[in-house]
C-alpha cells in the first residue's frame, strides 16, 4: 500500500456560490463521505492547507489581476469577470487556500514524506487566465504547483494530465512556450463544450511546440474511445515525455451521470484511466502523482468516483 | 455588417509602371496575393495578383535566361487587370461574400465614391470576422437543438435561456432534413449548463444529438 495523502480542509468550503450553482461546497462534503463510508480515512495521510505565498501565484497570475480579485471580493461583489463566477467575501482566500494546499502536497510528495496526494480543493483552477477568471476558477492550483516543482524543487520534465471533461485553458496558456511542462488534455470537443479551445491542432508554441497535446472527444462517446486514446496516444506521448512526475487536474464531469458534459465516461472507465495514469508514473516518476480536483458536480456520483480514485493511488 | 469596419486600411499597392519582379518582392514581403494598381491620386486602376504573376512567368524548367529576364522586367501595366471589381465601404460583409464567392477573388479592393483606394477585403478579415460573429473566441458551449418549424419557437428557447441569467454569444438557425423540424445552435456564453438543458427538455424541445448530423449527414 502508498503513502497516499489526502487534502481536506473544512474553509475550502466557506467559498459560497450563492443558490444553484453547480459549483457548490456539498461537492467536497460528497467527497469527503466517500472516502469515510468506503473506510479509506484511516488509510489516508489527511493534511490541511496553509495559506499560499503570494509570490507563487504570481509565477502565473499577474499582479493587477490578483489585486482586481482580492480588491473585488472584499468590497462585496459576488459576481467576478464572468456570470459564471459566483463569489463570497471568502473567495479570495479561499482560492489562496486552494493553491497553498495543493503546494503543500507537491512538498510532502517530493520530500518522501507522501507517495501521491489527492487534493480536495475548490475553488477548481484549470480555467484561470494569467489576468481573469473563468469558468468557476479563480487561482490555476495546478499550474501554479507545477511552477512551484520547476523553481523551487528543480524538477525540469512535469506532466500535467487534464481528465475533467473541459478543456484547461488556463493550464494550457501557462505553459504553451514551456518544453519542460507537458499538458495533455484529454475533453470533450470544443465545438461543442466550454470554453471553446483544446483543438487537436493547439500543440504548444516556439520552444514549447510539442508539449501541448490536445485530445478532443466528441459528444456521446465515453469508456471505448478513452480506453482506445490512452493506449494509442497518452501512454506513448508521455512515455516520450518521461516525466518526473504527473500532476493530474481531476474533473469528474466526463461521468455519464454529470449534466455539465455529453461524454459517457462510466464509474468504471473513470477506474481505468486512472490505473493507467497512475501505473505510468510508476514506470517513470518513480510513482508521484499529485492530483488535485477541478470539476464534477454530480453530488450522487462524486462519492464513488473520488473513493475509487485514491484506492487506486493507495494501490489499494 | 460594414466593409469599412472590416477592411484592412493599410493597404500595399503598386504603381502600374513598376515591373513584375518588384510586384513579387511585394507580395511575398508583405505575405499577400493582391496588389491593387493606383495612379497618382490614388485612384484605383488595376489589379494585380499573384496567379496573374505565376502565369506571367515561364515554368521553372524553362532554361532561356534571356526570356525569363525580359518578362521579370515588363511592366505591372501588361499583366493587371484593369478597373477590377470593387467594393464600397458602405457595402457589407454580406455583399462581400456573395460577391468574392460568385467571381471566385481572393480579394476586393474598396473605393469610396471618387474611385480612390481606401482599403482591401479579403478572404482573410471574412473569416476574421466570422470567428467574430460566431463568438468563438469568447468561453461558452454549443447547444443543439431541435424544435417545430412555427412562430414562437425562439422565443421560447431565448426566454429559458434569460430567465437562466445565460448571455448569448452567437445563435444559428439551421435547415433540418426532417420535414417541419428547424435546428437552432445557441452558443451561450457560460459553463452551467445542466440546468438550462433539463429546463428545456421539459419544455419539450429536443436536443439534438449533435454525432447524428455526423452519422446519418443530410439525405439526398
Ligand atoms: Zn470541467
Amino acid at each position: 500500500m502508498k503513502k497516499t495523502g489526502f487534502l481536506y480542509d473544512e474553509r475550502y468550503l466557506l467559498h459560497d456560490t450563492g443558490p444553484n450553482h453547480p459549483e457548490k461546497p456539498e461537492r467536497l462534503k460528497a467527497i469527503y463521505r466517500g472516502m469515510e463510508d468506503a473506510g479509506l480515512l484511516s488509510k489516508l495521510t489527511l493534511f490541511q492547507a496553509d495559506p499560499a505565498d503570494m509570490k507563487w501565484i504570481e509565477t502565473i497570475h499577474s499582479k493587477e489581476y490578483i489585486d482586481r480579485f482580492e480588491t473585488s471580493c472584499r468590497s462585496g461583489i459576488t459576481v467576478f469577470d464572468y456570470p459564471d463566477n459566483q463569489m463570497c467575501a471568502k473567495t479570495f482566500e479561499t482560492a489562496v487556500l486552494a493553491v497553498g494546499g495543493v503546494i503543500k502536497a507537491a512538498q510532502k510528495v517530493i520530500s518522501g514524506d507522501l507517495d501521491n496526494v489527492f487534493c480536495a480543493v475548490r475553488p477548481p483552477g484549470h480555467h484561470a487566465e494569467h489576468g481573469s477568471a473563468m469558468g468557476f476558477c479563480y487561482f490555476n492550483n495546478v499550474a501554479i504547483a507545477a511552477r512551484y516543482l520547476q523553481i523551487e524543487c528543480h524538477i525540469n520534465r512535469i506532466a500535467i494530465v487534464d481528465i475533467d471533461v473541459h478543456h484547461g485553458n488556463g493550464t494550457q496558456h501557462a505553459f504553451e512556450e514551456d518544453p519542460e511542462i507537458f499538458y495533455y488534455s484529454i475533453h470533450q470537443h470544443p465545438t461543442f463544450a466550454f470554453p471553446g479551445t483544446g483543438r487537436a491542432f493547439e500543440s504548444g508554441n516556439g520552444p514549447g511546440t510539442g508539449a501541448t497535446r490536445n485530445y478532443p472527444v466528441l459528444p456521446g462517446y465515453g469508456d471505448n474511445e478513452y480506453h482506445g486514446l490512452i493506449q494509442r496516444d497518452l501512454l506513448p506521448v508521455l512515455e516520450h515525455f518521461s516525466p518526473e512526475i504527473i500532476l493530474v487536474s481531476t474533473g469528474f464531469d466526463a461521468h455519464v451521470d454529470d449534466d455539465m458534459s455529453d461524454i459517457t465516461l462510466s464509474t468504471q472507465g473513470y477506474s481505468r484511466l486512472m490505473e493507467r495514469i497512475v501505473a505510468l508514473a510508476e514506470l517513470y516518476a518513480g510513482g508521484k502523482v499529485i492530483s488535485v480536483l477541478e470539476g464534477g458536480y454530480c453530488l450522487e456520483r462524486l462519492p464513488e468516483l473520488a473513493a475509487n480514485h485514491v484506492k487506486i493511488l493507495l494501490n489499494q | 455588417m460594414f466593409i469599412s469596419k472590416v477592411m484592412t486600411k493599410n493597404v500595399v499597392t503598386i504603381d502600374k509602371d513598376a515591373d513584375i519582379s518588384t510586384a513579387q518582392e511585394k507580395l511575398s514581403k508583405h505575405g499577400i496575393r493582391h496588389l491593387p494598381v493606383v495612379n497618382e491620386n490614388d485612384l484605383l486602376i488595376g489589379i494585380v495578383t499573384d496567379r496573374d504573376i505565376r502565369s506571367a512567368l515561364p515554368s521553372s524548367q524553362s532554361t532561356d535566361k534571356d526570356s525569363i529576364a525580359k518578362i521579370a522586367s515588363s511592366k505591372v501595366e501588361e499583366i493587371m487587370t484593369r478597373s477590377p471589381i470593387s467594393i464600397s465601404p458602405l457595402d457589407t460583409i454580406q455583399d462581400a461574400l456573395l460577391l468574392l464567392q460568385k467571381n471566385r477573388f481572393g480579394a476586393l479592393p474598396v473605393v469610396d465614391d471618387q474611385g480612390k483606394l481606401i482599403g482591401i477585403i479579403s478572404t482573410r478579415d471574412l473569416l476574421r470576422e466570422f470567428i467574430e460573429v460566431l463568438g468563438l473566441n469568447d468561453p461558452g458551449t454549443l447547444l443543439c437543438l431541435l424544435v417545430e418549424d412555427k412562430i414562437g419557437q425562439m422565443k421560447k428557447i431565448v426566454d429559458a435561456v434569460s430567465e437562466e441569467k445565460i448571455s448569448f454569444g452567437s445563435i444559428l438557425v439551421s435547415r433540418y432534413w426532417e420535414e417541419g423540424k428547424r435546428a437552432v445552435f445557441p452558443y451561450l456564453l457560460t459553463q452551467n449548463i445542466g440546468p438550462l438543458k433539463t429546463k428545456l427538455k421539459n419544455m419539450g424541445c429536443s436536443l439534438l444529438d449533435p454525432m447524428d448530423w455526423y452519422r446519418d449527414s443530410h439525405p439526398k
